[in-house]
């Protein structure tokens, strides 16, 4: 019953919000309906912990460990972001924005909040659908229901830009779901001649992994190709990241972070799920070094893109043809934000690809830690972007601290955090996959994996660092609304915290998570 | 009237027709008109949906008929008709100069359908001689070929409507190769498919619709502002 809940919940928030109309109203339901998400999401984790998995609908959903810990970490992410979307468009409404996307075609104000409002229930109740769904076609249609409900945050604001980077984010996320989509029909065929049902059954996740060795191989195996690609273009790594910039610097600030630490999981997900098929199917070899490919690329792709004005330095003496496209890389802190996000999922991928149980682990602890720290990071840079009406660093002058403190410090601080700098969580995770590449052989991959987290955690803290510190501009003091203020004070908290002390039963819902993509059950 | 229930014929019928479906495919790809390019895509989907009755019949399957009808509403009628309404109201009645020409276009249509056969191939199990095996492989060569065609049409053209229809037939393809494969997916995951077609080619609609309002053209290569 608690899976059905899990669903209607979010569900019957977007037609809610839809209708009510006021402001005040269509707030307090997306606030209340996220906090009983995040409740029941709770209480699922719980439940399995003590009894195992549960199903509902002679086996159409489904949780286990897994999936509960992505609901978890999607629910945690609604809600953040729904705390910071208040202050963020009662913002955005004052300070006029809305007006200059009416004259460019876009709605009255209160439609605009409108959409957002209906539309995000709509969106999470994708991501959670994604993780309940045991039958791996829905959990296609879901991961593809993320993608519409999310189109129109991408064009929220109307702008020209807005429109290319929709349209981009539209037309490769189509593209990459239907070599997904593919991947799904090959394994059901490749299930088919081994299970032999035409019934609804055949592509239940429960019942395909207990028969997984008997699958076609040849076709298992372009299956996993195909969805490693579609899944991975939904996951942003490289070299199917190119939405990812556009559209996280286009959409609203709460909307880009739902994007980079909720759909992420989602995608990685799917991923996994075939993971653990395919293993069982071909042995882990094959999906293994495929994965630390894809993995290891887009650490690659992200660093130069990060680390821009000091490469500039040595490529501007080279070539100016080669410095041009770092040069306008780096003059955008949204979209260096999403860099960072196509760094991280290939952290995990990459994690996934060592493999192991201690690889394995890495993964799902980096899911949990950077699902956590990423919005936190996404607040900063929309405080500072509506503070200072840009989100290019030539044109912020630096010492933010000075009339911004608390964004000023938790900025610096999630930079750290999100680099992986002890004593932050995701140190940890990044800690214990480096051993998983170790124990498991990976030598030079291994130095590889950090050379590059730390060419990505120089750049990145060099940049922030310029545009938080350094002498006082005299800008304004900011900081006034309570509900920015709350949701960055209260997620910073919980990440110091969570660098010294997770709590033991969601230590124990990993551990089980893990245990089900090593050993399958 | 034996020969309707001869699975021979059935599967000579639906190898004709995919032939079909396969020339239409290659003839979008050098049709410059817009309206003409939903049209033959309008036929390509009633041609599929009729592949799909005749699996239906002869396997006695009653889920493929849902399907074979859900197509034949949906991607026959529905979605040509709405994409030729954006069409009158957008007024942009031509493609222009695509990347590669029309020639060209269809040579490389040509190579790729050769991929399709090979891919094809690979998956063909020659133990297996039941009607299924030998009805699966032509008709799995021609929806990998779809397949790749409409990834090809995809880069290959410039306005964002010809995009859409490519990633239509993209999807075209697919269901094709669900149907020759396994006779279509579980009916609750097809008419989650269907869904999301759906939902998807209205929003690109709307957006193909705000593109051209904005920047006075449907030509995705002004949508070059965001470059790193």
């Amino acid at each position: 019953m608690i899976l059905l809940w899990l669903l209607i919940v979010p569900l019957a928030a977007s037609p809610l919000a839809f209708f009510l109309r006021r402001r005040h109203l269509m707030e307090a339901v997306n606030l209340a309906a996220f906090a009983v998400l995040l409740c029941l999401a709770a209480a699922l984790g719980v439940r399995l912990l003590r009894s195992g998995p549960v199903s509902v609908w002679d086996g159409f959903f489904y949780a286990d460990a897994l999936s509960a810990l992505v609901v978890l970490l999607s629910a945690f992410v609604a809600l953040v972001c729904s705390i910071y979307a208040v202050g963020y468009f009662r913002h955005d409404e004052s300070s006029g924005v809305f007006k200059e996307g009416e004259e460019l075609g876009g709605g009255r104000a209160i439609n605009k909040l409108r959409e957002y409002y209906a539309l995000t229930p709509l969106f999470v109740f994708s991501m959670i659908l994604v993780a309940l769904a045991n039958n791996l076609g829905i959990l296609w249609v879901a991961i593809e229901g993320t993608t519409l409900a999310s189109v129109f945050l991408v064009m929220f604001y109307g702008r020209e830009t807005s429109l290319e980077a929709a349209w981009k984010y539209a037309i490769i996320g189509g593209v990459g779901l239907s070599m997904a989509l593919f991947g799904t029909i090959l394994t059901y065929y490749s299930a088919h001649q081994a299970l032999g049902t035409d019934t609804l059954a055949g592509l239940n996740w429960s019942v395909l992994v207990g028969n997984a060795s008997q699958f076609d191989k040849p076709t298992m195996r372009l299956a996993f190709i195909l969805i490693l690609l579609g899944y991975g273009t939904k996951a942003g790594i490289a070299p199917m990241h190119t939405w990812k910039p556009d559209a996280y610097s286009e959409a609203p600030v709460p909307g880009a972070a739902m994007l980079a630490a909720g759909v992420l999981n989602c995608a990685l997900y799917g991923l996994v799920r075939f993971y653990i098929l395919s293993s069982k199917c071909l042995g882990q070899e094959f999906a293994s070094h495929l994965l630390i490919l894809f993995g290891l690329l887009s650490m690659g792709v992200a660093v130069p893109f990060i680390f821009a004005s000091h490469l500039l330095i040595l490529f501007g003496l080279l070539s100016m043809g080669v410095a041009v496209p770092f040069i306008l890389v780096q003059k955008n802190f949204r979209r260096m934000l999403a860099y960072s996000s196509i760094d991280h999922s290939g952290i995990m991928v990459l994690a996934l690809g060592f493999g192991g149980p201690l690889g394995v682990l890495g993964m799902l602890l980096h899911m949990t830690f950077h699902s956590i720290t990423k919005p936190l990071l996404f607040f900063c840079a929309g405080n500072v972007q509506q503070q200072l009406k840009t989100d290019l660093f030539r044109e912020a002058k630096g010492g933010l601290i000075h009339s911004m403190p608390l964004t000023g410090a938790a900025f610096l601080m999630v930079t750290l955090a999100v680099t992986g700098a002890p004593p932050f969580s995701l140190f940890l995770s990044e800690f214990t996959i480096l051993r998983a590449g170790f124990s498991r052989g990976y030598l030079v991959l291994t130095i590889l994996f950090i050379t590059f987290l730390v060419a990505i955690f120089s750049g990145f803290l060099i940049h922030i660092a310029n545009l938080v510190l350094g002498p006082d501009p005299g800008l304004p003091s900011a900081e006034t609304c309570r509900w920015k203020k709350s949701s960055v004070v209260g997620l910073a908290l919980v990440i110091i915290v969570m660098g010294f002390w997770i709590p033991a039963p969601l230590f124990r819902l990993i551990q089980h998570a893990a245990d089900i993509v090593t050993s399958g059950r | 009237m034996t020969f309707l229930q001869d699975p021979e014929f059935g599967d000579r019928i639906i190898t004709l027709m995919a032939a079909l479906v396969l020339v239409l495919q290659i003839a979008a790809v050098g049709q410059r008109w817009l309206v003409s390019s939903i049209r033959i895509f309008a036929v390509q989907s009633f041609l599929l949906a009729a592949i799909a009755g005749i699996i239906a019949y002869f396997n006695h399957a009653s889920h493929i008929y849902v399907a074979a009808l859900l197509t034949l509403i949906l991607k026959a009628a529905l979605l040509p008709w709405v994409l030729e309404r954006l069409v009158r109201r957008i007024e942009i009645r031509r493609e222009i100069e695509p990347l590669i020409n029309a020639p060209l276009s269809i040579l490389i249509s040509g190579c790729l359908t050769l991929v399709g056969y090979v891919v094809a191939q690979s998956f063909y199990h020659p133990e297996e001689t039941s009607v299924r095996a030998a009805l699966g492989h032509n008709t799995l060569a021609v929806a990998i070929a779809l397949f790749l065609i409409g990834f090809f049409t995809m880069l290959n053209r410039r306005k964002a409507l010809t995009q859409v229809l490519g990633l239509l037939s993209l999807e075209n393809g697919l269901f094709l190769a669900a149907i020759s494969l396994t006779y279509g997916m579980p009916l609750v995951v097809e008419l989650g498919i269907f869904f999301d077609v759906l939902v998807a080619v209205m929003i690109l609609g709307i957006l193909v619709f705000r593109i051209r309002e904005a920047f006075d053209s449907m030509d995705v290569s002004k949508l070059r502002k965001l470059r790193e």
